[in-house]
């Protein structure tokens, strides 16, 4: 289907958004831990019709101010969010926190720019978002307030480098940030909540989803096992549901991951080509959703990382 | 339907089209074309209007996924059959949606028995992705196929990106009847954005490859920024390819040339 029908269809589907809703619904959150607000993503593709809720989102409660973690694949989540938490705070919204670049993560940070809160992100997020800038512009148009424009992509004026962590205060509520060097992407970041021992790890775990792979095979697992010994109480995956055990979440994806490893690495070293290696590449994935869509690309991409190895 | 300017016209077709259409992309846009557009433009400058046979995947055959798992970097396979191999003498892979259609022209030696050879390619939107053989005596054959994409030529530079400019890497199958290269270039379209400015990233890609075997030439290819990000050919022979083989590169604008040898003995360096 040519590209301008494919969006009008998204339209016709109620997914564009139109001009700023006044009072939007608010975002449905959950409250994993005290003050910890959690909204699930819908198990959708990228392209599906209500693709812009698909991430996990939400935001962390202090005594002083507020910190959201993601806002969703549209000004309208976004907004719906920042709806969300004032049913639950008057207080200031002082950060907006990206975990890394995808579109379904950052593009409802603009929904709290006139809260005139700190947007951070890795020290790659940046550079990552005016690289996808045109990208998200072109297909994601429709998920966009009209008229689409570059200026509602929220760019970070905080940021973390792998290796020095950002801690910020909410009050009486200390965050610990953590870039973390290329793994699901070039820019991830992690976010924990020391108060209650919550862990929000972006799309550095999926949960019940096909991993995609966008950054670094080898660094991603290299991530997960440093990940799987934190100590935590709760861990908000960047897809799937909020659990309580981390190594135990992490598990069937470093199994995945593993094993996409050492198939890519074999069909290499028997001298198959990329096509041949996406048919022959097939791990067990436990009914994983998108994975018919998203394990060849991660085939793909596996394998122009290690064929330089 | 993209019309060449015909001040380019006087570098010849096949470098008008690798280069003008690179400086044109306002043209790209979302504009629809009919699925053969570059086709129809291209047929009479490359090929008059002589025969092209166009009939059964036993002679030939080309092969791409219909939906690509990754856009900026397609596999592409053109299969040559018995009757053909040992015969053909240059191959050309014309994507007809992108903007700068013609991805390859690629010679080959005389009597080389090529089964197989494989690009990694960009694919701008949906297309007909198609192989034109032209045999020693003169003969033309052509095989198509469709691919559900779009994006490619656009798409970022990947994550995964990086490396030593021009390091050249081999992968020779088990029984050396095939040989994959692939060389380290970010192959930019010119239709990229460079992160730090959010400028245009300008066009910088390999514009001619030349494999060789003690100094005699196998495949020497015109290439374009059709190809993807490290540029990566494979192409696969009905007998043992013998050692050593040499790959040589050239990039445009800057004119770098990049080589390396592989030899059975060294295995894959």
């Amino acid at each position: 289907m040519p590209r301008a029908s494919w969006i009008a269809l998204l339209a016709s589907f109620g997914v564009a958004a139109g001009a700023p809703a006044a009072t939007p619904a608010p975002l449905p959150v959950s409250e994993v831990a005290a003050g910890e607000f959690v909204h699930t993503g819908r198990s959708l593709a990228l392209d599906a019709p209500g693709h812009d809720d698909i991430a996990n989102v939400g935001f962390i409660v202090g005594t002083r101010c507020v910190a959201v973690i993601d806002s969703g694949g549209s000004p309208r989540i976004g907004r719906a969010l920042r709806a969300a938490l004032r049913s639950r705070t008057q207080l200031p919204v002082c950060y907006v926190i990206n975990t890394h670049v995808h579109v379904d993560h950052v593009l409802g940070d603009v929904a709290f720019r006139d809260d005139h809160p700190h947007f951070v992100g890795h020290v790659g997020l940046a550079a990552a978002l005016i690289r996808s800038r045109d990208f998200f512009l072109q297909n994601y148009r429709a998920d966009f307030d009209s008229p689409p424009d570059a200026a509602q992509i929220m760019m970070p004026d905080r940021t973390v480098a792998p290796g020095h962590d950002l801690h910020l205060d909410l009050g009486q509520r200390e965050l610990l940030l953590q870039a973390w060097p290329r793994a699901h992407t070039d820019c991830d970041l992690t976010v924990f909540d020391a108060a209650t021992a919550t862990l929000w790890t972006g799309d550095l775990l999926f949960v019940g989803r096909t991993p995609a792979l966008d950054g670094s095979l080898k660094g991603w697992l290299a991530v997960d096992v440093q990940l799987a010994q934190r100590a935590v109480k709760h861990v908000v995956p960047g897809h799937g549901p909020v659990g309580s055990d981390l190594a135990a979440a992490l598990a069937p994806q470093q199994r995945y991951l593993q094993a996409l490893l050492e198939g890519v690495r074999g069909a290499i070293a028997a001298g198959k080509p990329l096509q041949e290696a996406s048919r022959a590449v097939q791990p067990a994935h436990i009914g994983w959703q998108l994975w018919d869509a998203t394990h060849p690309r991660n085939v793909a991409r596996a394998y122009q990382e290690l064929e330089w190895e | 339907m993209r019309r060449i300017p015909t001040s380019c016209l006087k570098f010849g077709p096949a470098v008008a089209l690798l280069l003008c259409a690179a400086t044109t992309p306002a043209a790209t846009g979302d504009s629809q074309s009919p699925a053969n557009g570059a086709w129809q433009s291209l047929r009479p400058q490359l090929y008059g209007t002589r025969d092209i046979g166009e009939g059964g995947d036993q002679l030939m055959s080309v092969e791409a996924p219909g939906s690509t798992p990754d856009p900026s970097a397609t596999p592409v396979v053109v299969h040559f059959g018995a009757g053909l191999q040992g015969k053909v003498k240059a191959v050309r892979v014309i994507i007809d949606n992108n903007p700068s259609p013609l991805v390859a022209t690629m010679d080959l030696a005389k009597g080389l028995p090529v089964e197989e050879i494989d690009l990694r390619v960009r694919i701008d939107r949906y297309t007909s992705v198609r192989a034109i053989a032209e045999t020693g005596d003169g003969k033309l054959e052509m095989r198509s196929t469709w691919v559900n994409a779009s994006g490619g030529c656009s798409a970022p530079p990947s994550a995964t990106a990086g490396g030593v400019l021009g390091q050249i890497r081999f992968h020779p199958s088990p029984d050396a009847r095939a040989l994959q290269f692939s060389i380290r270039h970010p192959n930019n379209s010119g239709f990229q954005i460079d992160p730090r400015t959010g400028d245009p990233i300008p066009p910088h890609f390999v514009s001619h490859i030349r494999l060789s075997s003690g100094g005699q030439t196998l495949m020497e290819a015109d290439t374009g920024i059709s190809l993807s990000e490290n540029p990566t050919l494979r192409i696969a022979s009905s007998q043992p390819l013998k050692g050593p083989l040499t790959v040589e590169a050239t990039d445009i604008p800057t004119q770098q040339h990049y080589t390396a040898t592989w030899t059975a003995a060294n295995g894959s360096r």
